[in-house]
């Protein structure tokens, strides 16, 4: 009788394992074209579960035609499963005043499993000169 | 007896499901985590992240870059309702207005609308009534409308629900006619049917 219960639930928690393990392969040109500007960034870690599991790969900036900052971040997913989480950019002007932007969203986001994944913003006005990016596991 | 202890400890557990467990009004940072997630529904988060990332694609485009005297004039056309609900579609239009104003790049004329219906009725007769006086144009005709849809698309397998938006937008020259900036941000929500429904 206890088998008879058993054996089902252990083959359900099986396939749930299973089934949240996927990972990421991927493939892409050796020789690249493109030459990211990468700057140095300057982090702070407080939740030490997220940073484990969602690294910060590096920062790359550029400049639009109509002379706005444009930053992009890429991380890496260490883990074999998709993660969760939420970012928000703030933008800082020349004095480091923060920037109001009423269009300022905390975006939900997902990484698969060994994934590397690219976010991106663009700054709201030509007077932004910094940035802080905010992520908060889901 | 056993049937006693049994009711006694259901219902002590649905009272203290249903009375503990109810939040007491406060206030929590719009369109941040703590937000209200609605399948079927635009919730106000959609809304300041879909009109981001068409303000920031337009900026980066360097489309409102292009005008003979900047900062570009803009004005705002039809924006379709697509979705199972009724909304203010000013909910997305303000902020990407306010976020392109704020940018230095275009301002929005409040004078001119669709049908002629202007936004601002007393700005529109100060205007007539110096054209009148000054005998000249004294408006500048807008170098872009801004136009847009908002779609809803359904899906449901067992009990689980998904809604998408698509929250579609293009950016045409007055004077061309051509659509010179178009934008979509697709936001997907899922989750499952509440069994019982209170």
């Amino acid at each position: 009788m206890k088998t008879r219960i058993f054996l089902p639930i252990a083959g359900f928690v099986l396939l749930t394992l299973c089934g949240c393990r996927t990972s990421v392969n991927s493939i892409e040109n050796a020789q690249k074209e493109g030459q990211r500007q990468m700057i140095s960034d300057s982090r702070v870690i407080t939740d030490g579960s997220l940073a484990k599991k969602v690294s910060f790969v590096g920062i790359n900036q550029t400049m639009t035609p109509g002379g706005l900052l444009k930053i992009q971040i890429e991380l890496l997913n260490r883990k074999r499963s998709l993660q969760r989480f939420s970012y928000q950019f703030e933008w800082f002007d020349a004095s480091g005043m923060l920037i109001n932007n009423v269009a300022s969203p905390t975006v939900p986001a997902q990484i698969e499993g060994g994934e590397s994944k690219f976010i991106s913003s663009v700054a709201p006005t030509p007077t932004a000169r910094d940035f802080r990016v905010k992520f908060l596991e889901d | 007896m056993k049937k006693i202890v049994l009711l006694s400890i259901a219902a002590a557990g649905l009272s203290l499901t249903g009375g503990g467990c109810a939040t007491r009004a406060h206030y929590i940072q719009t369109g941040g985590r703590e937000s209200i997630v609605s399948v079927n529904s635009i919730n106000i988060q959609d809304f300041i992240q879909a009109a981001d990332a068409a303000t920031s694609d337009l900026l980066a485009s360097g489309a409102l870059d292009k005008v003979s005297t900047p900062p570009a004039v803009l004005a705002i056309s039809r924006i379709v309702n697509n979705t199972g609900q009724q909304i203010d579609t000013d909910l997305l239009v303000k902020k990407i207005r306010v976020a392109l104003l704020n940018s230095g790049k275009a301002q929005t004329t409040t004078t001119l609308g669709l049908d002629g219906t202007a936004e601002d009725p007393m700005a529109k007769g100060l205007q007539q009534e110096a054209q009148f006086k000054s005998d000249q144009q004294t408006t500048r005709t807008p170098d872009f409308t801004l136009s847009g849809k908002i779609i809803q698309t359904v899906a449901r397998d067992g009990s689980t629900s998904q809604s998408t938006f698509s929250f579609q937008l293009s950016l045409t020259d007055a004077k061309s006619g051509l659509a010179v900036w178009e934008g979509e941000k697709e936001i997907t929500k899922q989750g499952g049917r509440p069994s019982v429904g209170f």
